[in-house]
């Protein structure tokens, strides 16, 4: 088990990921989260922002990629964590938001059991069910979903009777079950629409208002990671090659990478501007 | 005159229709005639021949000294123009017929009989027809008196010695083709493994017809290998096959119904069904139940608690007798008449049981010691008439207490049991008899035999009954007198009768099958019933097209 | 429910009943041999007739059935369960088991099994009651049946294994034989659910066939198998329709089974 330390810094990654015969997925990356930060990952597919999500995780799988360097988190370096004790920090300290939410539920299970499944990975032995349901409600009120009394009739649904903004605040919920230090959203809102990819946004944003967790939020889309960070690193072609506040970014891109996505935007007259607006009102909040 | 002049024009054409009919069948010749083996033949090799295939194939390729006549069951001179035994019943002489020539072209004589025989009587080739040979211990020598001539001596007498000479095909001793060149109406032409045997006529056979016409008529013989006796009879119905020489009893009322030209029912065969018990001393069985088999009570009883004439008149559809013994009535001369089939008798079978100490309870038979009496029956998976024996003897013996379980088995495990592991209790099978003299039945009644199914290869007679039985065997075998012969072998009967180490169900009738398109058949009880004068049929392949 | 479904229900629950009470249905019992009467047509004594050796062939098929209707499902599930076990567990793992597996079900697929069976048949007692010998001869084609199954199920786990909500679920701290049992097995189900009701008939069938080799249902007890095997050679169809009866009702009992499976498959 990881000691709890204090430091500001909640996780720290200097990492090379690579698949054994081929190029580095990912070169050199150098990527530090605050505590209660919001830190925006953008790139285009490809890029390996995912695979960074999953190197994190510990779920790469070990034996075919290669991962060096070390990821510190709250002062433990994940890397020389061992399978057992990794897992014990999946879904409780560090959790993940996948980008389609209704091929990430189980089509076969309801949405209970599956909520249940995942409180279960890391509840006490003295747990009952009652802590189980307790924990779950709150969970789904977290997230604006239906909950307890007569709605819990939503805990038996299947993913397939779930509309796509339904089932990603499920998987949110589920993410947020035991209070993660760190959540990792990773495309967590490209496959929404535009309303429900605003809601779910400024559901991410109350959730690290409310409890305070970090979030990595891995995107594409440059507008929506400028809503919700505080902090925006750019990766291009497996390697960071700009970081810096959204302000920073927006207003004096430093990277010929990063002035081609600025440029990308739609120019709109008051697009900048209102994005501008935008993210300071989220920072300043 | 038009009328005039149209009918002198259907008259050409009827005229040139003849004309090509006649050169058609002319041309046409003998045919082909086409039956099934009902298994793969082991060998080719006519002194290796133990199995029903390869014995239907060494009659019709191998040429014989001397033949039994299969309808009139007298023997007749082939190779041979005549023969003759010596008094003391050890020497036969033949004198061979001149001209003749194997299949491959080498010529026949003398040298190729004593080739022949020497070979047979090696006892390393193990030559289940050479055993018939075997009467006592010592060397036959085969003397060559000129080309023509030839003196075979035995050590001991045989007795029925010219007999044995039905089974013996003459192999060349020179002929580079060795079993290939053969001396019968037929040899093999092509072999393919598991599906067919082609025969084709062998041009240089020696036999001519009344009319100075070479035998075979036949042009070739196609052996297709089929176990599946419903595929052989649908073929049959098709017109694919031209006969069958056995006919399941249900087959036969049903093609009888619809083309009773078709069928024959030759009457009592000498084929019979039977059972027997293990009574082998190492066997791997309980001690208790060696106990049982080797009681005479006990398989008295069984063999009278089984009802005969249900299992001829539902089995076999009436087409079966029950058996009396070893012999067959059918064969006219070895039969001993006072004897009578073992008549249905329950209550007889229990007071037998009861005076060995078994006691009923309850509907279930126990023995003295208080075993519950079960034992199992083996017999081979695939024969519908065996299987349905085995079911009505199950519910006979059930009736008086004895639990039978039936087991059907693949043939290979079932032979691998009966006659190498001794696993197995009881077991049913059929003995397809093809020869009238009891010197045939020898490695059957020695207690050294390979075939005396209860307890084979003993060393010395483990019974006062078989040591009577080997030294009946024995004296009939060694002595020409046909009198004495039969008085020996009666009793052999007898004592087989009231000891019953081998249970004899039925004697099934000679049922067979031909087509239409077959000429000069005339079925018989003897194997091969439907082909034992193969020489002499034709096949009209018109006729069978048209079916 | 629509008209045919309750139909087939009806079918299953008659069939099912009617047999499982033929102590009481049977007019004889099944082993009892009418010698005067044998391969009788139907009558009032004998409503489907009897068989070759005088037997009721009315009384068989209840008895068959319930034989048949009782241990071919069983060794279904069986044979079921461990195409799951092998080849979902296999799929699920992936890697090295899966190819390890495949390799195994590819070999135990090429198996000469006639010969393996005949050794089956060689160590097993010759002595043993026809109800014991009908169990085994289910529990072997339950053992024996499940290769080919497990070929599929191990395809369906491997895609499984790459899902997002297996990945999700991983995320979430889920691991080893909970995670297989939560959201594998679940999503394996339609495949095993087929796969179940293909082997019902081929092991009735099967069952027949393994007769030959003297390890199918002994005489005297009927079963659907032996049966069937009665109609082997049979030519005159239409001089004695009844002896159908038994392939008439496989034919619609299976039938009924399906059609009552494709709609729990449709909402499951």
């Amino acid at each position: 088990m990881p000691t709890p330390d204090s430091s500001p810094t909640l996780l720290s990654a200097q990492v090379t990921v690579r698949y054994p015969g081929k190029a580095p997925v990912l070169q050199g990356i150098s990527l530090d989260i605050a505590r209660g930060e919001v830190v925006g990952l953008v790139g285009q597919s490809g890029s390996g922002k995912s695979t960074l999500a999953l190197a994190i995780l510990g779920l790469l799988g070990r034996q075919r990629a290669i991962v060096e360097g070390k990821i510190v988190f709250q002062g433990t370096d994940l890397l020389t964590l061992r399978e057992r004790e990794l897992r014990s920090l999946r879904g409780r300290a560090l959790s993940l938001v996948l980008q389609s939410p209704l091929a990430s539920l189980n089509p076969a299970l309801e949405i209970g059991t599956q909520l249940r499944e995942a409180w279960r990975a890391h509840s006490e032995r003295a747990a009952t069910s009652d802590d189980c349901d307790r924990a779950i409600q709150s969970s789904l009120k977290n997230v604006s979903l239906p909950c307890g009394g007569n709605d819990r009739d939503f805990l038996r649904k299947r993913a397939s009777q779930l509309s796509v903004g339904q089932a990603q605040r499920v998987l949110i919920a589920m993410a947020i079950l035991h209070r993660p230090a760190l959540l990792i959203a990773d495309e967590a809102t490209s496959a929404l629409d535009v309303i429900t990819q605003s809601e779910i946004l400024e559901l991410f944003a109350r959730l690290n208002r409310e409890t305070g967790m970090s979030i990595l939020y891995i995107s594409h889309d440059l507008p929506s990671v400028a809503g919700i960070c505080q902090r925006i690193a750019i990766l291009h072609e497996g390697e960071i090659v700009e970081s810096g506040t959204v302000e920073q970014i927006f207003t004096a891109p430093a990277h010929e990478y990063t002035r081609r996505l600025m440029q990308a935007l739609p120019q709109l007259p008051v697009q900048r501007e209102v994005l501008l607006a935008r993210a300071h009102a989220v920072t300043l909040d | 005159m038009n009328m005039n002049k149209s009918v002198r024009r259907a008259f050409l054409q009827l005229l040139v229709c003849f004309f090509l009919l006649a050169a058609f069948a002319f041309a046409q010749n003998g045919g082909e005639l086409r039956f099934c083996l009902r298994s793969e033949p082991k060998t080719f090799d006519p002194a290796l021949v133990d199995d029903d295939a390869s014995v239907a194939i060494r009659y019709l390729t191998g040429g014989v000294l001397v033949r039994a006549n299969r309808k009139t069951q007298d023997l007749e001179p082939e190779l041979a123009e005549s023969w003759s035994v010596s008094k003391d019943s050890k020497q036969i002489t033949f004198k061979l017929r001149h001209g003749i020539l194997f299949s491959d072209g080498s010529p026949f004589s003398a040298e190729d009989v004593a080739f022949t025989m020497q070979r047979l009587m090696d006892p390393a080739l193990h030559s289940s027809t050479g055993d018939a040979f075997r009467s006592g211990s010592g060397t036959v020598s085969t003397k060559i008196i000129a080309p023509d001539q030839i003196a075979i001596t035995f050590p001991a007498p045989l007795a029925g010695l010219e007999h044995l000479f039905d089974q013996v095909a003459i192999m060349s001793a020179h002929s580079p083709k060795k079993e290939g060149a053969v001396l019968g109406p037929f040899m093999v032409a092509e072999y393919k493994a598991g599906s067919s045997v082609l025969l084709k006529r062998n041009p240089n056979y020696w036999k001519k017809d009344a009319a100075g016409r070479r035998l075979p008529y036949l042009d070739s013989v196609r052996l297709d290998i089929q176990p599946n006796r419903d595929v052989e009879m649908l073929r049959f119905k098709r017109g694919e096959l031209d006969l069958i020489n056995s006919v399941d009893s249900d087959y036969f009322d049903r093609l009888a119904a619809s083309s009773p030209q078709l069928v024959h029912d030759a009457g009592a065969s000498l084929d019979y069904e039977f059972l027997w018990f293990n009574q082998v001393a190492s066997a791997p069985i309980p001690e208790y139940k060696r106990a049982w088999f080797r009681s005479v009570n006990f398989r008295r009883a069984i063999s009278q608690a089984v009802n005969r004439d249900d299992l001829s008149r539902i089995v076999f559809n009436g087409h079966a007798q029950p058996a009396v013994g070893p012999v067959s009535p059918a064969n006219k001369f070895w039969f001993n008449s006072k004897l009578k089939a073992e008549a249905y008798r329950p209550d007889a079978a229990l007071k037998r049981l009861q005076d060995d100490g078994f006691h009923l309870q309850n509907g279930t038979l126990f023995d003295k010691a208080g075993n519950a009496v079960e034992f199992s029956i083996v017999t081979n998976a695939g024969s519908k008439p065996r299987e349905r024996m085995a079911v009505m003897i199950q519910e006979d013996l059930g009736k008086l207490g004895i639990k039978v379980n039936v087991v059907t088995l693949d043939f290979p495990s079932l032979i691998e049991r009966i006659s190498q592991k001794f696993n197995y209790e009881a077991a049913m099978l059929g003995f397809r008899n093809v020869e009238l003299d009891p010197n045939s039945q020898m490695t059957i009644w020695l207690s050294s035999g390979d075939n005396h199914a209860w307890n084979p290869q003993q060393k010395s007679p483990e019974t006062a009954w078989e040591a009577e039985i080997d030294r009946l065997m024995r004296a009939q075998a060694s002595t020409a007198d046909p009198k004495k012969r039969k008085e020996s072998f009666d009793r052999v009967q007898e004592i087989a009768a009231e000891q019953a180490p081998l249970i004899y169900l039925i004697n099934q009738n000679a049922l067979s099958a031909v087509s239409n398109a077959v000429a000069g058949a005339n079925p018989v009880i003897l194997n091969p019933q439907t082909f034992w004068n193969a020489e002499r049929l034709t096949v009209n392949s018109q006729a069978r097209a048209s079916r | 429910m629509n008209l045919a479904r309750k139909l087939a229900c009806v079918v299953v629950v008659f069939v099912c009943a009617v047999s499982l009470a033929a102590n009481w249905l049977a007019p004889v019992g099944y082993a009892k041999q009418f010698r005067e009467a044998p391969g009788a047509p139907p009558s009032h004594e004998h409503w489907l007739g009897t068989d070759e050796v005088g037997r009721d062939r009315f009384a068989r098929v209840l008895y068959g059935t319930r034989i048949s209707l009782l241990l071919a499902p069983a060794a279904a599930l069986v044979s079921t369960l461990l195409a799951a076990l092998v080849g979902g567990l296999a799929g699920y793992l992936g890697g090295i088991w899966l190819r390890l597996a495949r390799g195994f079900t590819d070999l135990f697929l090429s198996l000469p099994w006639l010969f393996l069976l005949i050794t089956v048949r060689a160590v097993l007692p010759l002595n043993v009651s026809p109800l014991t010998s009908v169990l085994i001869t289910f529990l072997i084609l339950g053992l024996l049946g499940w290769a080919a199954a497990a070929r599929v199920l191990s395809t369906s786990a491997d895609a499984l294994r790459n899902s997002d909500f297996v990945l999700q679920a991983r995320a979430s701290g889920l691991h080893g034989p909970r995670l297989f049992l939560i959201h594998v097995l679940p999503n394996l189900k339609p495949v095993l659910y087929a796969q179940f009701w293909i082997s019902i008939p081929v092991f009735i069938l099967s069952e027949a066939n393994l007769g030959i080799l003297g390890l199918g249902v002994a005489e005297p007890l009927p079963s659907w198998g032996s049966l069937l095997r009665e109609l082997e050679g049979l030519m005159s169809f239409r001089e004695e329709p009844w002896r159908l009866v038994p392939l008439v009702l496989l034919i619609v009992v299976m039938t009924s089974f399906q059609m009552l499976l494709s709609k729990e498959e449709v909402t499951a």
